[in-house]
């Protein structure tokens, strides 16, 4: 959290968008802004499993089988302007590269059903404006997603985080389990994620008119004194607990 | 939107009252461009601020947003009804939608804020 905070500072620096791609080291369930830390308390499904809090809204997501990804821009940047620039950015470019892998994947428009409510606990379970899904499994209807991304709108720049699951998680609960994109779509599955990711971040570049340039390595390397001050407030309990 | 508002570039509005006190909101562009209003914290009375400073927050369906303090000061009143109401702040952004007043440490810091027709300005020169 603490150097998806930083790539807004980077954003501004270089005047543009910044892109970053991770995964993590261990199962981990991070919770939205504002979910009550009693609600990740009760859920049985993630007993046991690593919290964290994003400063972004939303549900909770289950890292470990997904390709997360935080972008930056300068508010001054056109995807900086309304909040559905930069998703649309994101998750239309998206849509574009499962379709030459021959999936179909659409944007869900607004107020789409939700499986569990606009309130459930977890993210995959609700339906937001410009999520991605795609058919869900035979014998179950409607659609499944495998996007969704949520953003902070800082006072000098955007960040905008999101998961595109690709495997249903593991060591969590049923109710934490969400088929992701290799699992609904054996099409995708021989797509590696970092050639997923490439080919994602090609696309959204080509729709700003420009190209991706890749920076190999860690982001952390050189912004080492910004994201330790800013990790020792993400790893509070305070932070954790602030609802 | 009453003349006598000034704005900050991050679209809080600010007013002082006739007792000195700046009452503090966010512009109809910030709520309209955050669509669907899920949850809302207030600062705490009592909480000193720094002009810029974060506020409090508020959260839609498409972000989290910080609210910044136009003026440096002590928040004395908040709107406590607001988060349970988040209508109020489209349907009344300038009246019912306050968000908090703050004691201003230097009333002269409103001065540096824009007023009216300058706000207008910078909201049409947003990007869409």
């Amino acid at each position: 959290m603490a150097a998806d905070e930083c790539l807004g500072d980077e954003a501004l620096a270089r005047g543009g968008p910044v892109v970053r791609v991770y995964g993590w080291t261990a199962t981990t369930v991070s919770l939205g802004s504002f979910q009550p830390i009693t609600a990740a308390r009760d859920e049985p499904a993630i007993a046991g499993t690593a919290l964290v809090r994003r400063p972004s809204g939303g549900g909770a997501i289950v890292h470990g089988s997904d390709l997360t990804y935080a972008v930056a821009v300068p508010r001054s940047h056109p995807l900086g302007g309304r909040p559905e620039a930069l998703y649309t950015a994101f998750h239309a470019a998206l849509v574009d590269v499962l379709s030459e892998l021959g999936i179909a994947a659409r944007m869900c428009p607004a107020h789409a059903p939700a499986p569990a409510g606009v309130d459930a606990f977890f993210c995959f379970d609700r339906r937001a404006e410009g999520d991605v899904v795609v058919a869900a499994p035979e014998g179950n209807s409607g659609d499944a997603k495998i996007l969704g991304s949520a953003q902070r709108r800082l006072a000098t720049a955007v960040v905008q985080h999101g998961s595109l699951l690709l495997r249903s998680a593991t060591g969590v609960g049923t109710a934490a389990r969400h088929p992701g994109l290799y699992d609904l779509q054996p099409a995708a599955a021989g797509v590696p994620p970092g050639e997923l990711a490439d080919r994602w971040l090609d696309r959204v570049a080509r729709g700003l008119g420009g190209r991706a340039a890749r920076e190999e390595g860690e982001f952390g390397r050189g912004r080492d004194a910004r994201i330790s001050c800013l990790a020792a407030t993400y790893a509070s309990s305070r932070w954790l607990t602030r609802r | 939107m009453a003349a006598d508002l000034r704005f900050a570039k991050t679209h809080e509005w600010a007013r002082t009252e006739d007792d000195g006190l700046v009452t503090v909101g966010i512009s109809a562009y910030a709520v309209e461009a955050l669509t669907d209003l899920v949850f809302m914290q207030l600062p705490a009375v009592g909480k000193r601020v720094q002009a810029g400073e974060s506020l409090g927050e508020i959260e839609s369906v498409k972000a989290v947003s910080d609210i910044y303090a136009p003026v440096s000061g002590e928040v004395v009143s908040v709107n406590a009804a607001l988060p349970g109401a988040l209508e109020t702040l489209g349907s009344d952004p300038y009246g019912g939608g306050w968000i908090a007043k703050i004691k201003p440490d230097d009333a002269a810091q409103l001065a540096a804020l824009m007023d009216r027709a300058a706000y207008e300005a910078l909201v049409k020169s947003q990007p869409h």
